[in-house]
């Protein structure tokens, strides 16, 4: 660590909001990605509000060290992870809803406020805020504007960046600047975010508030296979059917989550779909039907819709633990977040299940397909060298296959330091070279969040991932 | 760059203008399977066309600007338009799921793909949208695409004064929410009939028949018992009614007019609307009025009874207004009208990173210089 960061920190912070010692530092060594090795960072500062951040900043950066910001630690991808060292700045003390607006349906929130907390708190209001990545009851509205997280229900109400008015942010230089989508100019607000932190700290969101849907449906069909299960999809989106959410589990992670959460998923089958509709009463019932009808036309063994709110519930919570549940199949596993479009699924899953099966590895499918969003959890034991290698190779050739399908190698959980050498894949030279323009500008020392997104090696020359 | 030319009076004009690009044969469309519910296109692409194209499969994509015979989806985009069917749908930025654009050192930059869910790199789309064209002039757009609603209907009640207040809160209450709702008073030219001096209440519905039909009901009973007259219904004359208020928030008469659009939260929108009427009152101006009252936008057009006052007045109506109402930009304008007033009032808070941007895309401004906020 340089001299004097600890001491400047916690001269500006106080003592209680600045760790250095390595017992305290190694729980931000890590976030939910599966990757081995653990990076301490110089210190964490926990700031009680913005100001506390802009001073962090600027210590950072007088000594030379990155920033790295951090919500609840679920990213998939390792983009939390201070693989350079440095200051990470958790929000775990800034998460207050600080104005909530019923007649306007906005919120403004601090960065650290939990996803769930939000729609906790507006619900009796009749609001609620869309985006519900299955890491809500934890995640960070922070972090979910970093990764422009997703969840099932994008289908209909779109990604964070859908749902994010404006933005409250430390620069590069230490000063808090706010951005909202009413300001005339380019839209920064829309740059920040998916940004992973690159670009600058997140310190307070605004965001859009919807009204709650009317009714709510929620049902199970079960199919022989997840070709079947993935055709209906196909088939439902084709017939321009409204659903809120189309959800498809596979055999494998359906017997792991019925085993684990008995939330009421029929078992046996090849694959299950989790249907939500939702809206107006009328609407729903329609939509509901039309779905079933397709569903039974594409051979459904069964169409079950949940009895009450409770078994909604217990479904959702069922659907949005499964990676949880998958301990009882495997001491490990990777989760893989590819996207492709919607009418490239079936072939997508047929060729995820090739690849596993050539490099001899359990594969389980849990993921949203209404948008086309894959997500394979491939099952390995750490023990076991060439099981890690086989999941790097498989998780590599999967990527492969959806560029190749059309799609992309990530819908929602971001590049973050463990996907960076696969952007290349998706962008060209200039494609990346102008992303290293925006970055030009808002972070020309590269502090912020290094080594992640982008490839080594520096394409062009634009994209420089060094510290200053 | 130039599209359709139809959002011509928003911004300011460029500080120097030698060459002009037309997206006019960027014309096609590149890729569309509507069973991915996406679709490419060129820039130059008529947001008519769009919308047939989009229609022979029962989807659409809902960006509702003036004149879409002539308006164009990159022209459109980059001119940051937003309508009032935000309110339901969301703008017309998050129907853009990638770009290519042409920058000012003549490369071409993608970004985003054909996936509806995308997070790989800085969405880079974004700041093309709403750029007028000054960070790289948009070749092609990606756009995801909604099922088409099975109905639409406009419901259209006459408004006097004392019962606005009211009317508008009960319809907020109601079960079913308007896909879109506008207060219009005036543009009687622009918009069929003549409303007298009560201005009429445009309420539009999108979805399927039973759910259309019970919000007809209901907003029927709530003006009824807000003292609103009589309510008509238009079904199939709905798109014609509903695009012709749209038209009219960008029209100007001769050198006569000038139209601003006050941005605020919806529910002081017609707090806003008060007082563009004593501005236009002080400038001894008629006024013509859209209150958008789901999204909050004010479109107040001020038009001068003479063809000589406009020009001179219009400075010191626009300072004047900004010194009461925040978020006013000039949206449309005769050229000589426009000539002595900054479109953009003063710059965000944000404005040294825009400025950054602009530099680090187009250091020469070869762009369409000035064009937007601050000379930018």
């Amino acid at each position: 660590m340089p001299p004097g960061l600890a001491a400047s920190l916690i001269d500006a912070l106080g003592p209680d909001a600045v760790k250095t010692e390595p017992e305290d530092l190694a729980v931000y060594g890590y976030d939910a990605d599966t990757a081995e090795a653990e990076h301490l960072p110089d210190a964490a500062v926990i700031p009680k509000d913005a100001r506390d951040v802009c001073a962090a900043v600027r210590i950072a950066k007088a000594h030379g060290v990155p920033i790295v910001p951090r919500g609840a630690g679920t990213g998939l991808c390792g983009g939390a992870v201070p693989v350079a060292g440095g200051v990470v700045i958790t929000f775990s003390r800034m998460n207050r809803i600080l104005e909530l607006d019923v007649p306007n349906r906005r919120a403004r929130v601090q960065a650290g406020l939990i996803n769930l907390d939000l729609s906790r708190a507006t619900a009796t209001h009749g609001l609620f805020y869309a985006p519900d990545p299955s890491s809500q009851k934890i995640s960070t509205i922070g972090g979910n504007v970093g990764t422009n997280a997703g969840g099932p229900h994008c289908l209909s109400y779109g990604t964070t960046t859908n749902h994010v008015l404006g933005i409250e942010f430390v620069d590069e230089s230490g000063e808090l600047v706010r951005t909202s989508l009413d300001d005339p100019g380019y839209d920064l607000t829309g740059a920040l975010v998916g940004s992973e932190g690159t670009l600058g700290v997140v310190t307070g969101v605004d965001v859009r508030l919807m009204r709650l849907p009317e009714s709510v449906r929620v049902c199970v069909a079960a199919f022989e296979s997840v070709e079947a299960a993935s055709e209906t999809v196909s088939a439902i989106i084709g017939a321009g059917i409204i659903a809120t959410a189309l959800e498809i589990i596979d055999k494998v992670m359906v017997e792991a989550i019925e085993a684990n959460y008995h939330a009421g998923y029929p078992t046996g089958a090849g694959a299950v779909l989790l249907v939500e509709v939702a809206g107006y009463t009328e609407e729903m019932n329609h939509n509901e039907s039309a779905i079933a009808e397709i569903a039974r036309r594409h051979g459904a063994l069964s169409w079950t819709a949940a009895r009450d709110a409770a078994q909604r519930e217990a479904l959702w919570a069922a659907r949005k633990g499964a990676a949880g549940a998958v301990g009882r199949i495997s001491p490990n596993y990777y989760i893989q977040d590819a996207c492709v479009p919607r009418t490239r699924l079936p072939q997508a899953l047929h060729a995820i299940d090739e690849i596993a099966l050539d490099h001899r590895l359990i594969v389980g499918n849990v993921f949203h397909a209404g948008d086309g969003n894959l997500h394979p959890l491939l099952m390995f034991d750490r023990r076991d060298p060439r099981q890690i290698q086989a999941v790097v190779d498989a998780g590599t050739e999967i990527l492969r296959t959806c560029i190749d399908m059309g799609g992309t190698i990530s819908g929602e959980h971001g590049i973050g330091y463990e996907k960076r050498e696969t952007l290349s894949m998706v962008y060209n030279t200039a494609d990346l070279a102008t992303m290293g323009r925006i970055r030009d500008v808002l972070d020309p020392s590269r502090c912020f969040n290094p080594n992640k997104i982008f490839p080594t090696g520096a394409i062009c020359g634009e994209v420089k991932t060094s510290v200053a | 760059m130039l599209g359709g030319g139809t959002l011509q009076g928003l911004g300011n004009p460029p500080a120097r203008c030698d060459v002009t690009i037309s997206t006019a044969k960027l014309n096609t469309v590149i890729e569309y399977d509507p069973r991915d519910l996406t679709i490419a296109l060129g820039a130059g692409v008529t947001l008519r066309s769009l919308a047939a194209t989009l229609a022979k499969h029962g989807q659409f994509v809902p960006i509702d600007a003036p004149h879409p015979d002539r308006a164009t989806i990159g022209g459109t985009l980059a001119a940051g338009w937003i309508g009032p069917r935000r309110a339901t749908y969301g703008r017309p930025r998050d129907y853009v799921i990638g770009t290519t654009a042409a920058l000012a050192d003549g490369t071409l930059s993608s970004a985003g793909g054909m996936v509806v869910k995308n997070v790989t790199g800085y969405d880079v789309s974004k700041l093309f949208v709403g750029s007028l064209g000054t960070l790289g002039a948009l070749v092609r757009v990606n756009l995801k695409a909604l099922p088409a609603p099975q109905t639409m209907r406009v419901a259209i009640a006459s408004l006097p004064e004392l019962t606005r207040e009211r009317a508008l809160e009960h319809i907020a209450a109601l079960s079913v929410e308007p896909t879109a709702m506008l207060f219009v008073r005036g543009f009687h030219r622009e918009i069929d009939g003549s409303d007298g001096l009560d201005g009429r209440l445009f309420v539009l519905y999108e979805g399927s028949q039973a759910v259309v039909d019970r919000a007809t009901r209901e907003l029927r009973s709530a003006l009824g018992a807000a003292g609103v007259p009589g309510t008509s219904i238009l079904d199939s004359n709905a798109q014609r009614a509903y695009q012709r208020t749209i038209d009219a928030c960008t029209s100007s008469i001769a050198q006569r007019s000038l139209t601003l659009r006050s941005q605020g939260l919806p529910d002081n929108a017609l707090v806003r609307y008060a007082t563009m009427e004593s501005i236009a009152e002080e400038h001894h101006l008629a006024l013509d009025v859209i209150v958008d009252a789901r999204t909050g936008d004010v479109f107040a057009r001020f038009l001068a009874s003479g063809a000589e006052a406009m020009p001179y007045v219009a400075e010191e109506l626009v300072d004047g207004a900004r010194e009461r109402l925040s978020g006013l930009v000039v949206i449309a304008g005769d050229a000589r009208v426009r000539a002595s007033i900054d479109a953009w009032g003063p710059p965000p808070a944000s404005f040294e990173k825009l400025r950054a941007l602009k530099e680090r895309f187009d250091p020469r401004g070869t762009l369409a210089p000035g064009r937007l906020v601050g000379g930018i």
